[in-house]
């Protein structure tokens, strides 16, 4: 269990469109406290969100179990948490709630701004648990489960099975899919629109860092492309060892252009 | 165990009594996992007669057989189903004792008639008569706590003495013996350590996951596993035997639980030991459940073991009144073996007809002293300085003893203070008692009416 990522992206949150210094990544245990507005004077936030519209204290973020809870500090505005995949899933979150239980893995927490544009940041919570496919009907409380459970409807489920992909076909030692071929072979596959080439990249570090928790933690990290790659590999062979993906996930993926595909595979 | 009763699908899947296996033959469905179904048998050369109905207790020759259906599963899932199996084997071939559930043998299973069982892996094990899971739902007697925390220990010690890690150490695992002795079992997960290390699939069960396992890195052999995290487990059981049905870590789903241990784990909560759980346990279970792999490696199964034997003595010859104390440190006699326990409270003792020479049983005129089930300071008896003196308060050792604890005796005096007792009796003999070492005195004074039992002694010198 990681807790929840709280992700403020360098371009948000920008006064007058004027860029921010920096992203910000706050990493939250379970129990821990995020307070996001405006800030400091009076009260000191972990997540400073520059706009005049914005209250000093606008509302924290507090990790309970494998989710969080949302609590609106503003006694006008409701706050809308947005689910990405979710296909237009969201929640509002009126004036003055306490802890509204948030039930997405992925989330964009959207507060208004006086103008056009909005102010937001993303939360992740890795934790949610699926059932074992192996253990479905029976009562689970005292069962021994896989402790790494994968959401198979989210985007990175489909970049994980299009990484695994070439393996589980053929069972092959073919190379682990690069980015751009990813972006290729899912292209005009997923409802939410088109995934660019940086989406492939963050599901992939998500995947390697959130969900399996890939590798030592403690290693160096000597030529970070280096790394990168050897990442991928071992994403798709730990999956494949531990049965995370399976040739039944192979159907999530859109049908080969079979012919098309192996041309473009000879041209490369 | 309930999830015996599967759905009608899976029922064509369940082999019914009296189906051949290998060179035995089932008895009936004992339970069933996600990857393996166990089944109770006998050996096909003995008649059903003399087995009996399906619910008699098994006898002697009787097995589990685990069997691991692999047909219809995919390469991968069948190589970890083989691989659980290889630990099993592997455990069970190179690491047997009491305390480990025998392991017979394995084999696959050839099954034309029945396309479901072809190639099925078959562990054949030592038959249990229930586990420690369906004796906590049914509440485990105080007397026996102490015993089965001890026993499990002792497993564990030898397992991790052999280079094992257990990794899914819980009370379903925890078997019982037809004695009622523990026998550790389901070793499907158990890893060999290589150097502090061993690695187990990323499978376990979340309600019994050290903190730092909620965060460990998965790696091409899987999750890295030390044996604190069976020291963890032994914690979590040994409060799940003392406090039932208590919650260690709140949370209504094991991962509401699994984020309390990790807010204990990074010292945000603070761990809530049920009051209910006596102080020596209470010390062990907290001491199980340090925090960090770090602060628990000093706590090792052997380590942990020798303190439930030497607190115990202590605890019992200082007398401190102590819920359910004498009736573990009898069971704790039993499921010792090899391990000295204070002659003070001898097992073997106990249970023989009519103490033999050299040892006194107490005996305690009042009726509701004669309980085993609490040891309240109120029905300890004490045993004296000096057996010439008045038999009062301050010519007492501090070593108190209750009824049906089995004293050391050398010698006997009579003669000494005249000591009257509940029933009117009387007597003017006392019996000297051997205080185990380092108890102040070496010895103390039994009056020869808290006894029934009058053994052959020379007279004292």
């Amino acid at each position: 269990m990681s807790g929840v990522i709280v992700h403020l992206p360098r371009e948000s949150g920008g006064a007058d469109g004027e860029p921010r210094a920096d992203a910000v990544t706050l990493r939250l245990g379970p129990g821990e406290v995020a307070r996001f507005g405006r800030g400091p004077a009076s009260v000191p936030v972990e997540l400073r969100l520059d706009d005049p519209a914005i209250s000093r204290l606008a509302g924290e973020i507090r990790v309970t179990d494998d989710h969080w809870q949302l609590t609106n500090h503003s006694t006008a505005h409701s706050y809308l948490v947005e689910n990405p995949e979710g296909a237009g899933e969201y929640l509002r979150v009126p004036p003055r709630r306490i802890g509204a239980p948030i039930p997405f893995e992925f989330s964009r927490v959207v507060l208004p701004t006086r103008g056009e544009a909005t102010v937001s940041f993303q939360v992740f919570a890795p934790d949610h648990l699926y059932l074992d496919p192996d253990a479905m009907g029976v009562p689970w409380g005292n069962r021994t489960v896989t402790a790494y459970s994968l959401n198979e409807t989210a985007t990175y489920f489909l970049v994980l099975v299009a990484l695994c992909e070439p393996r589980l076909r053929d069972q092959s030692r073919v190379a682990v899919p690069t980015t751009p071929r990813i972006v290729e072979r899912l292209s005009g596959h997923l409802a939410s629109g088109e995934l660019t080439a940086r989406a492939v990249s963050s599901h992939i570090d998500y995947l390697a860092e959130e969900k399996l928790r890939v590798g030592a933690p403690d290693s160096p990290e000597p030529g970070r492309s280096d790394r990168r790659n050897g990442k991928r590999e071992e994403i798709v062979g730990l999956a494949l060892r531990f049965g995370l993906v399976r040739e039944e996930h192979l159907a999530l993926l859109p049908p080969l252009a079979r012919t098309g595909g192996q041309e473009r595979q000879a041209a490369r | 165990m309930s999830a015996a009763r599967t759905t009608g699908d899976d029922l064509t899947d369940v082999l019914p009594p009296g189906c051949r296996v290998g060179d035995w033959v089932v008895t009936r469905l004992i339970g069933s996992g996600g990857w393996s179904t166990v089944y109770a048998a006998r050996p096909a050369g003995r008649g059903p007669g003399r087995s009996g109905s399906a619910a008699s207790p098994p006898d002697r020759g009787d097995v589990a057989l685990k069997i691991m259906p692999t047909a219809g599963l995919s390469p991968r899932q069948v190589r970890s189903i083989v691989e659980s199996a290889r630990r099993e084997v592997e455990l069970g071939r190179r690491a047997g004792h009491p305390r480990l559930i025998g392991f017979r043998e394995w084999f696959v299973l050839a099954s034309p008639e029945r396309p479901f069982l072809e190639g099925a892996i078959v562990l054949v094990m030592e038959r249990a008569t229930g586990s420690l899971r369906d004796l906590i739902d049914a509440g485990v007697p105080e007397t026996d706590r102490g015993r089965l925390i001890a026993g499990i220990c002792e497993g564990l010690a030898h397992l991790h003495r052999s280079g094992w890690v257990h990794a899914d150490l819980k009370p379903e695992n925890v078997l019982l013996g037809r004695d009622g002795s523990v026998k550790l079992s389901d070793f499907g997960l158990a890893t060999e350590l290589t150097g502090t290390h061993g690695y187990a699939p990323p499978m376990g069960t979340m309600d019994y996951f050290p903190p730092e396992r909620w965060k460990a890195p998965l790696g091409e052999l899987g999750v890295p596993i030390r044996p604190t995290a069976d020291i963890w487990a032994l914690g979590v059981i040994i409060h799940e035997v003392f406090a039932p049905g208590v919650p260690l870590f709140a949370g209504a789903t094991p991962m509401a639980r699994g984020a309390a241990v990790q807010e204990y784990g990074e010292g945000r909560a603070a761990l809530r030991v049920d009051p209910a759980v006596p102080p020596l346990w209470r010390a062990l279970a907290t001491d199980c459940l340090a925090p960090t792999h770090q602060a628990r490696a000093r706590h090792t199964a052997e380590s942990l073991l020798a303190r439930m034997t030497t607190a115990h003595r202590r605890t019992r010859v200082v007398g401190a009144g102590r819920r359910g104390g004498r009736a573990r440190t009898a069971a704790l006699a039993t499921a010792l073996c090899g391990v000295s326990v204070a002659a003070l409270c001898s097992d073997t003792a106990r249970t023989a007809p009519g103490a033999p020479p050299g040892l006194v049983r107490v005996y305690n005129a009042e009726r509701g002293c004669r309980e085993p089930v609490d040891l309240d300071l109120r029905c300890s008896l004490g045993l004296a300085v000096d057996p010439l003196l008045p038999y009062t308060a301050e010519n007492v050792v501090q070593t108190r003893v209750w009824h049906g604890d089995v004293l050391t005796t050398d010698c006997q005096m009579h003669g000494g203070d005249p000591v009257v007792d509940e029933e009117d009796r009387q007597s003017t003999r006392w019996f000297r008692i051997r205080l185990p070492a380092g108890s102040g005195p070496s010895t103390a004074w039994l009056p020869a009416v808290r006894t029934r039992e009058v053994p052959a002694l020379p007279e004292c010198r």
